[in-house]
């Protein structure tokens, strides 16, 4: 009999798998697209949420897949909250506006400091219902907190990251991540966040460094003629390995309970697909110019209006057919250019980022209790309008 | 006949080996449970990996889910649940959203058109004065804080300035709470700002070269106070960027679009807006018996010609040489007396101290 106490060896960690058709996101995609110029961009709800019903039901924590449980009528219905919200803030804002420009002018600009706060709003409030939709194993993620609070912290720390000139961003991430985690949920599993902006420092301090080299190099362009062809081919890489970098260190921080994230993503991991983007993106610009040309002496070609009348004439409906073409064929370019972000900066690099993950001790999340509400999509709707990036 | 799954019952997360059994309901049971029953009419279909048949029941708790991993299971609920993929999202209603969207969008498209022209032309006369007079002052500091708040008001010169300004009014039927001041700038222009004032550039005095250019400029800025054109403007394109941002929402990229349309249909209306403020203005003109050319003259000595500059639709103005033509069309001798003597003209030129 040993008196030594033995400890289980720790079990292995449970993988992260996303497995999918690619050529079924691809098509989703493509069809998506087609739907969206078909309703000048409306069908973007129902699109959105086909993509993420893909992406979560492909990917398996430990054998079993996630679930999306969202709908495009929410998001619709979100966006059209956050629509009627905006109205009387814009009306309050100009009115504001035009009071504080009378004493001293251009005095309205602070305002502006309003929707960012808005904005931030918006992040925190979109991750919610994201969250709120996300199922596995039958029970669903869900999260409190203050998207005001949320805001002001951020306007907070975006000051100082500002005021430092970059150098604060990665303990603003850090400081952000951990108030947002703090408020997530899987049942009656309380999340956290343990990255710490010192660890995320370490990992890319030299690419804030290069990063401010390059801005140094734009500004001897006249000094050194290449300096900016130089800077446009160095800033994808150095994107893309921040991107990876921050990845990685966002997933090693996640905590449920006991259960632990890790993420060995590589540092170069991301940079073919930015450059895939970069492609694609000026094939299509490429493609659109031509398109362009072609609009242009087909109308002047078929219509009794010479090129200079047509543009000399000053009226609105003189040259409506070219507006109106080159106006569906911009929509197009578009839409094939966010097409190609889809594929590449949706679809891929979930894949590359869930195949570098595992998670650590989820045997200690096997009997955890549903609990918490689904959220609305307002957030949702308020990014949606502002056009900010609600990421994750 | 019995098949074995994964269940998990939408309260814990704890994944259960379950045995399926078809009976007249479904019947899910575990070792040491009570079995489950699912009615085979209220089995849905939800999201799942290809390989994974993942179903939940419309009476059990909302998150329930069973999974089954092989096809002759699979096969067993196809055949048994006649329902199974209603309600499954992104099948159907796809037309319907297509025709909605198109429906909106036309919706859209009809307000910009015609609803906000309609909304301007009703609600501008409705703004409250003072709101309008507080928006003018708003915009007086930020037009001084560019271009210095020099006001050009040598005594002679503002003399033959305010006499300028009394015929004007009176030609233009409007009374003393619209009133004008010279800034000293070297720009060459004049605005009609909301509530009544006139600001008039220096520069525009400078290329002068009689009474009359001046006096069509000032009527055709009375034109724009006569008809709250500000106010107009105001309410017509905060409309149609509202509505144009609606249109095209946060598509990627719309951005441009979003501009460019925006744009079309506000210079457009611009057009409009200035046009009919040189209407009013050739009217008053013809009331003082003075030709309305000199100022299309002014115009065009300040802009040049313009048909081969920017693209014209986009322009908030029509061209200076369309312009110019249509007062020379209405040119005749002058029938009423001179503006200004001459006297009086070269007092109000030096406004500024020096002939600016």
């Amino acid at each position: 009999m040993s008196f030594l106490r033995r400890h289980p060896p720790a079990p292995p960690p449970a993988a992260v798998k996303f497995s999918d058709d690619r050529g079924r996101f691809f098509r989703l995609v493509a069809r998506g697209a087609a739907l969206e110029l078909q309703t000048i961009g409306f069908y973007r709800f129902w699109l959105t949420t086909d993509i993420r019903r893909h992406l979560w039901a492909n990917t398996e924590v430990d054998g079993d897949a996630a679930e999306y449980t969202g709908l495009g009528k929410e998001l619709l219905l979100g966006f059209l909250f956050a629509l009627a919200i905006l109205i009387p803030v814009y009306i309050a804002y100009f009115l504001v506006g035009v009071e504080a420009a009378r004493l001293k002018a251009f005095a309205s600009f602070p305002l502006l400091a309003f929707f960012y706060l808005l904005g931030q709003f918006a992040i925190y409030r979109a991750r919610r219902y994201r969250l709120t939709r996300t199922v596995w194993r039958g029970v669903r993620f869900w999260m409190d907190g203050s998207g005001w609070s949320y805001a002001a912290r951020s306007a907070l720390w975006s000051c100082l990251v500002l005021f430092t000139l970059g150098f604060a961003l990665p303990w603003r991430e850090a400081a952000l991540e951990r108030y947002k985690m703090r408020h997530c949920h899987y049942g009656d599993l309380q999340g956290r966040f343990e990255g710490r902006g010192w660890d995320l420092f370490k990992r890319g301090w030299w690419i804030w460094l290069a990063a401010v080299g390059l801005l140094v190099l734009l500004g001897l362009r006249k000094y050194f003629t290449p300096a900016p062809l130089i800077v446009f081919a160095a800033a994808p890489f150095l994107y893309a390995v921040f991107k990876a970098v921050e990845w990685r260190w966002w997933i090693s921080g996640l905590r449920f309970g006991a259960v632990r994230f890790e993420s060995r993503l590589r540092q170069g991991a991301l940079v073919d697909l930015y450059w895939k983007v970069i492609g694609w993106s000026l094939l299509a610009t490429a493609a659109f110019a031509v398109y362009l040309m072609l609009c242009t002496s087909l109308i002047v070609g078929t219509s009794k209006w010479a090129l200079a009348k047509l543009l000399i004439t000053g009226h609105l409906q003189d040259s409506l057919p070219i507006l109106i073409l080159a106006g569906l064929g911009y929509l197009a370019f578009i839409l094939s250019l966010s097409a190609v972000r889809r594929i590449y900066l949706q679809r891929d690099l979930w894949d590359r980022v869930a195949a570098s993950t595992v998670v650590h001790n989820l045997a200690r999340a096997r009997n955890v209790s549903a609990m918490g509400d689904i959220a609305d999509a307002v957030g949702e709707g308020l990014a949606d309008n502002f056009d900010v990036v609600a990421g994750f | 006949m019995e098949r074995t799954a994964i269940y998990f019952d939408g309260r814990s997360n704890r994944r259960r080996q379950v045995t399926l059994a078809f009976k007249d309901d479904l019947e899910i049971s575990e070792p040491s449970e009570p079995p489950v029953r699912w009615p085979y009419a209220d089995i849905r279909r939800t999201d799942s990996p290809a390989a994974v048949l993942r179903l939940t029941s419309l009476t059990a708790p909302p998150l329930a889910r069973l999974e089954i991993r092989d096809a002759a299971t699979a096969a067993q609920f196809a055949s048994r649940c006649p329902q199974l993929d209603e309600k499954l999202p992104g099948q159907r209603g796809v037309g319907l959203i297509i025709g909605w969207s198109l429906a909106a969008a036309a919706s859209i498209v009809v307000v910009i058109l015609f609803g906000l022209p309609l909304a301007a032309d009703r609600l501008a006369p409705i703004v409250p004065r003072a709101l309008e007079r507080r928006i003018g002052e708003a915009a007086e500091v930020q037009i001084k804080t560019i271009f210095g708040d020099k006001t050009c008001e040598a005594a002679a010169g503002q003399r033959a300035f305010d006499k300028l300004l009394l015929s004007l009014r009176e030609a233009a039927g409007l009374d003393t709470s619209v009133d004008s001041e010279v800034l000293y700038t070297p720009i060459p222009n004049a605005l009609a700002l909301p509530g009544g004032k006139v600001i008039l550039f220096s520069g525009l005095l400078a290329k002068a070269e009689n009474p009359d250019e001046i006096a069509g400029v000032l009527a055709h800025e009375f034109g724009h106070l006569k008809h709250r054109d500000s106010m107009r403007n105001l309410i017509h394109n905060s409309g149609t960027s509202f509505l144009v941002g609606l249109l095209f929402g946060d598509v990627t990229g719309a951005g441009a679009l979003i501009f460019a349309s925006r744009t079309l249909v506000t210079s457009s209306y611009s057009r409009d807006v200035e046009q009919s403020a040189d209407t009013f203005a050739m009217d008053v003109m013809k009331k003082l018996g003075r030709s309305p050319k000199p100022m299309g003259e002014l115009l065009f000595r300040v802009t040049g010609k313009q048909a081969d500059g920017e693209l014209n639709i986009l322009a908030s103005h029509a061209l200076t040489e369309d312009r110019l033509k249509r007062m020379s069309e209405a040119d005749r001798p002058p029938t009423g007396p001179p503006l200004l003597m001459p006297a009086e003209w070269t007092a109000l030129q030096a406004i500024c101290g020096t002939k600016s």
